[in-house]
């Protein structure tokens, strides 16, 4: 338990003293912040479950507070050398430090909540923190689709919280770990709860039809936050619904969670056929694989492995993605898929690493999002049968040609030779870094499988 | 102290329809100011009557927070930008927006009653839930980012007003939470919203990728 508390403390004294350091200093503080985080959360990792009036630590929020703690650590380290391409940034070098700080701790809050309550203030105080961080970029684009956030999210979470207002008003408490051990009768009132805290949850997840703010954000807002955003914010509102789903695990919820899963499949498949800008191209694959995490979260016990898999390596595969459009905006001055080309020429690395990232975004061997998605589509196909299986099947194939054909595209048309093509050795080897635990997943899956063995849901 | 509920409840509805016909921005300020302190005074009253020191603390927190900073947060933004004062144009007439009001309330009463009123028996247990509806209209309607923070409020009210008088019990931490949580989203909106008048770009390519 201490470990936990130390983490809190380091990142709360990291994001104080980034407001009053220096540039430099803020970096150094954030790159050492970042890297002790990791080594606490894998402490953290193998302790067991801890359960307080606070704190509520199982086996899930362990798998995000590493996740999490890793893509911090690659995106401060990315940032370091990605914050020179901002011509007029919004905020100080060192403000920035302090707000992702911020951003990062009110993450570790939300996954180790011991209240479903304090879990709805770290979520909305993910807002917060990081709103300021999607405008970074300082020009009108990127302001409206901050506010957009703001307004849209935050909206989607008073739902939320009047969601949990109906389970408390069933359960007479909002302790997670006691809620969990004892499930609530089954009626109106917590169906109602549940569905609209899901609802809620899902509006910062991105899941469809409340999706409408994360392509603009994505779209705008500056490479590192685009990949911390899709890795691990995303991954961090679904929690709440992991949480839901454990308190009320009835089947009404499970199908509405089925539905709504299935539906941002489908809709972001189609919304990818005709995408023109590649930022906004992996934002609708980010919704597309909630969508599929969310499906396998219904599912239970095959589909929870499936979902937890898809994750982990999601987060790392998007993450090294929006690295590597950070990259190719920052030489092509473009987000348009049409004016970029020839990137296998002009930035060779860059585009062996885009297509990589593609093919493990959209599910292709070998990486580890195979795994999980093929665990979530044979759950289907077992629970749903064929119908079912078929459309999301579909849906993904059209996904994954959608992506794969836009982003072969981009590295093979010929075009013109680009004289400034260069990028120096952190921005070109953290999504290379990324890609690759993308595919080691692959050999955690075993101890993914037994570390939740006890996860009920 | 159920009539106390339904007349504030009332109150919230009666101010929220008003909101939705003003076109002056300091009078919808004005307007939500009045409304979060009508909930201040009956959660004091409720604390007082259930002798209940949560509640009380709650009502303080929300005259304070709710009914003087924020709106004089907002006020003194509106002052700085003179022509920020009057919406030139809102998305939906202010007559229709009232008519969508209106069925808002009775369609909260039907979805109250055919759904929740077995559970929560209360006969103003509608009340918050139109007052919710209307928060959301207020935001989907009208184009101005500060009318949006005050129809976000307007919901957020709904759940004290729910929360407060339902649920007395509700752990402490988690209101006292969602009150500082607000006071963010207001500052860090206030900075959004700043920023948003200063770079309005006439540009239409800029927009053109928030299509699809």
């Amino acid at each position: 338990m201490i470990y936990t508390y130390l983490l809190f403390t380091l990142l709360i004294l990291a994001s104080l003293s980034c407001f009053a350091a220096k540039e430099k200093s803020a970096t150094l503080i954030t790159l050492f912040s970042s890297f002790v985080s990791i080594i606490l959360s894998l402490i953290i990792w193998l302790s067991s479950t801890i359960s307080t009036n606070f704190l509520y630590i199982d086996p899930i929020s362990k798998i995000m507070l590493i996740v999490t703690a890793v893509i911090y650590t690659t995106t401060s380290l990315f940032s370091v050398s990605y914050f020179k391409h901002i011509k007029k940034p919004l905020l100080k070098q060192n403000l920035y430090w302090a707000f992702l700080n911020l951003f990062v701790l009110s993450m570790f809050f939300s996954v180790i909540a011991a209240n479903l309550g304090l879990l709805w203030v770290g979520i909305e105080a993910t807002t917060i923190t990081s709103a300021l961080l999607v405008a970074i970029d300082n020009n009108y684009p990127s302001i409206e689709a901050s506010w957009r956030y703001i307004i849209i999210v935050s909206v989607g979470l008073i739902v939320s919280l009047v969601g949990i207002v109906f389970i408390y008003a069933q359960a007479h408490t909002l302790d997670i770990a006691y809620m969990i051990q004892n499930h609530q009768d089954k009626n109106r009132l917590i169906l109602i709860g549940s569905a609209m805290a899901i609802i809620g949850f899902g509006t910062k997840a991105g899941i469809f039809p409340m999706h409408t703010w994360l392509p603009d954000v994505h779209g705008r807002s500056i490479a590192p936050i685009s990949a911390i955003f899709s890795s691990v914010l995303l991954p961090s509102a679904l929690f709440g619904i992991i949480r839901i789903s454990q308190i009320a695990p009835f089947g009404q919820i499970k199908h509405f969670m089925f539905a709504l899963g299935l539906l941002s499949v489908v809709f972001a498949s189609i919304f990818m056929v005709n995408q023109k800008y590649y930022k906004r191209l992996f934002a609708y694959s980010s919704i597309e694989n909630m969508g599929v995490i969310l499906i396998g979260l219904s599912l239970g016990k095959t589909g929870l492995l499936g979902s937890i898999v898809l994750l982990i390596s999601h987060a790392f595969a998007k993450s090294s993605a929006f690295y590597l459009t950070g990259n190719i905006l920052s030489v092509y001055k473009t987000r348009k898929i049409s004016d970029v080309n020839m990137l296998v020429k002009n930035m060779p690395y860059t585009a062996y690493g885009l297509i990589l990232t593609s093919l493990a975004v959209t599910g292709a061997p070998p990486f580890a999002t195979f795994v999980g998605e093929f665990l979530i589509i044979a759950a289907v196909y077992k629970i749903y049968g064929f119908a079912y299986f078929s459309i999301l099947l579909l849906s993904l194939l059209v996904a994954f040609l959608s992506v794969n054909y836009k982003i072969s595209r981009m590295s093979f048309l010929d075009g013109k030779a680009m004289q400034n093509n260069s990028c120096d050795m952190i921005s070109a080897a953290v999504p290379l870094i990324n890609t690759a635990l993308a595919f080691a997943v692959l050999f955690a899956i075993p101890a993914i499988n037994k570390i939740l063995s006890g996860v009920l849901l | 102290m159920k009539e106390a509920f339904i007349i504030v409840g009332f109150l919230e509805i009666t101010l929220a329809i008003f909101m939705q016909w003003q076109i002056y921005l300091k009078k919808i300020v004005t307007t939500f100011s009045i409304s979060s302190y009508a909930i201040s005074i009956f959660l004091a009253v409720d604390g007082i009557v259930l002798n209940n020191t949560n509640l009380l603390v709650l009502s303080a927190l929300t005259a304070v927070i709710r009914g003087f900073f924020i709106p004089h947060f907002i006020r003194k933004k509106l002052n700085k930008e003179c022509y920020l004062e009057r919406e030139i144009k809102a998305i939906i007439p202010v007559a229709a927006s009232i008519v969508v009001s209106l069925v808002f309330v009775v369609a909260s009463y039907i979805v109250y009653h055919s759904t929740l009123y077995s559970f929560i028996n209360i006969p103003g247990g509608s009340i918050p839930i139109a007052l919710l509806f209307q928060g959301i209209f207020l935001i989907i309607s009208r184009n101005n980012a500060f009318v949006q923070l005050v129809g976000y409020m307007v919901a957020e009210n709904s759940l004290f007003l729910f929360g407060g008088y339902l649920f007395p019990e509700l752990p402490f931490i988690i209101e006292g939470g969602i009150l500082l949580d607000l006071i963010g989203v207001v500052m860090i909106s206030g900075i959004i919203m700043k920023l948003r008048e200063e770079n309005v770009s006439s540009i239409v390519d800029e927009f053109e990728e928030f299509k699809g």
